[in-house]
């Protein structure tokens, strides 16, 4: 996610737990591919957290002061691979319906079209 | 068992292409019986013999006797073997599809099958952009751009959501290169169907996932209901340069003519107007 050129994903924290059965995906990914996460997304700030006692999660803080939160319990470390470059790669904004797929400030070049233009 | 099922109906191919072409059966009566005692036999090495006698859609044909034991892995491969019967030479149809296979199976496609399937998507990575001046002003030009099966209206400075493009990261330029149409206040130029000089550069804003749309499915009295979500994957691309066409060259003027704008406005605007038809 970059708009105009700016990364929108400030900070990235991964918090899981040492002792749960559902942090083992997450410690894996941890140990082996975090690293290379990291070097991908050097503009990127990446925490990782211990939080005993609760399900491990990924919480990305972006630029417009959004932070979203997704809950990897019980995932494979490919999934938590995913999950994270899921929250790179979006920008801040809420996840609305679409009204146009074609968003646009200058609609017309040429004049908007009417029924009584003469060609 | 696949082997096997796929032998036996190659098997099928081959006496069929015997009735066919019986100039060739000399050479190929030999193999036939063969073909049947060696299930070790790869269906690659088969096509590659089919490939001489020139069957293009026949060899696709054998998919007829599917079971339900098929795996993924064979049903993928007919997929690509489809989407490389589109736009590659029918010679190659098959061998191409053994190689994607194979590439495929080691998760990784090499660089230039990647860049022939950005190309059926209608675009071309540049390397990304450090420091470029990339995002300009509003220009009045505007292009008319097909992105895999749909078409945009584009100017400059525009965002667009189209389907995920898949071999292209976030902060990368793009060129999209299957353009269809090009305008101006003055000028327009229509393809037939595409402008082979024109060009649109974009830059990819995000790769996002759509808002839930639930997909709910109601039998009334029949104790029928199904309830599915679903994310359609987008991304997000900004127009920065619109290429192939003149741009007029209208400098807009600094603070001190701010007043004397307004009214030329006016009446620049009755002109345009009036010129618009003549031109158009």
């Amino acid at each position: 996610m970059a708009l105009r050129g700016v990364w929108q994903l400030q900070k990235l924290i991964v918090s899981c737990c040492d002792w749960g059965g559902s942090s083992r995906g997450i410690g894996e990914f941890l140990e082996s591919q975090l690293l290379a996460f990291k070097e991908k997304n050097p503009q990127l700030e990446v925490i990782a957290e211990l939080n005993r006692g609760h399900h491990p999660f990924l919480k990305g803080l972006y630029r417009n002061k959004n932070e979203r939160v997704v809950c990897v319990k019980n995932m494979t470390p490919e999934d938590v691979h995913q999950c994270a470059t899921r929250l790179r790669n979006a920008l801040g904004r809420k996840a609305v319906k679409l009204k146009t797929r074609h968003v646009t400030k200058h609609p017309s070049v040429q004049g908007t079209w009417t029924t009584d233009l003469q060609m | 068992m696949a082997n096997r099922r796929c032998i036996q109906n190659l098997n099928r191919h081959f006496q069929f292409l015997r009735t066919r072409t019986p100039h060739l059966n000399p050479q190929f009566l030999a193999p036939t019986s063969k073909f049947t005692l060696h299930p070790a036999f790869t269906p690659k090495s088969l096509h590659r013999l089919f490939n001489s006698n020139d069957i293009n859609a026949q060899s696709v044909v054998f998919r007829h006797f599917c079971s339900k034991n098929r795996n993924d892995d064979t049903d993928e491969e007919e997929e690509d073997e489809d989407d490389d019967d589109d736009y590659e030479s029918e010679g190659q149809d098959i061998e191409s599809a053994d190689d994607e296979r194979e590439n495929e199976t080691a998760a990784l496609s090499p660089e230039d099958k990647e860049k022939e399937a950005a190309e059926i998507g209608y675009k071309v990575i540049s390397p990304l952009q450090k420091s470029d001046r990339v995002f300009k002003p509003y220009e009045p030009v505007f292009a008319v751009v097909q992105i895999g099966s749909h078409q945009f209206k584009v100017s400059n400075g525009d965002c667009i959501y189209a389907e995920k493009l898949k071999y292209c990261n976030v902060n990368d330029k793009l060129i999209l290169n299957k353009v269809l149409m090009l305008g101006s206040k003055t000028q327009t130029i229509i393809g037939r169907p595409i402008l082979p000089d024109a060009a649109v550069h974009a830059v990819v804003e995000e790769h996002a996932l759509d808002a839930k749309v639930i997909i709910f499915k109601k039998k009334r009295r029949k104790n029928y209901r199904r309830t599915k979500g679903h994310r359609q994957e987008l991304t997000k691309l900004r127009i920065t340069d619109i290429s192939g066409i003149e741009k007029p060259e209208n400098m807009p003027s600094l603070k001190t003519e701010k007043k004397e704008k307004i009214p030329s406005l006016k009446t620049e605007k009755k002109e345009k107007q009036e010129k618009m038809p003549v031109a158009a």
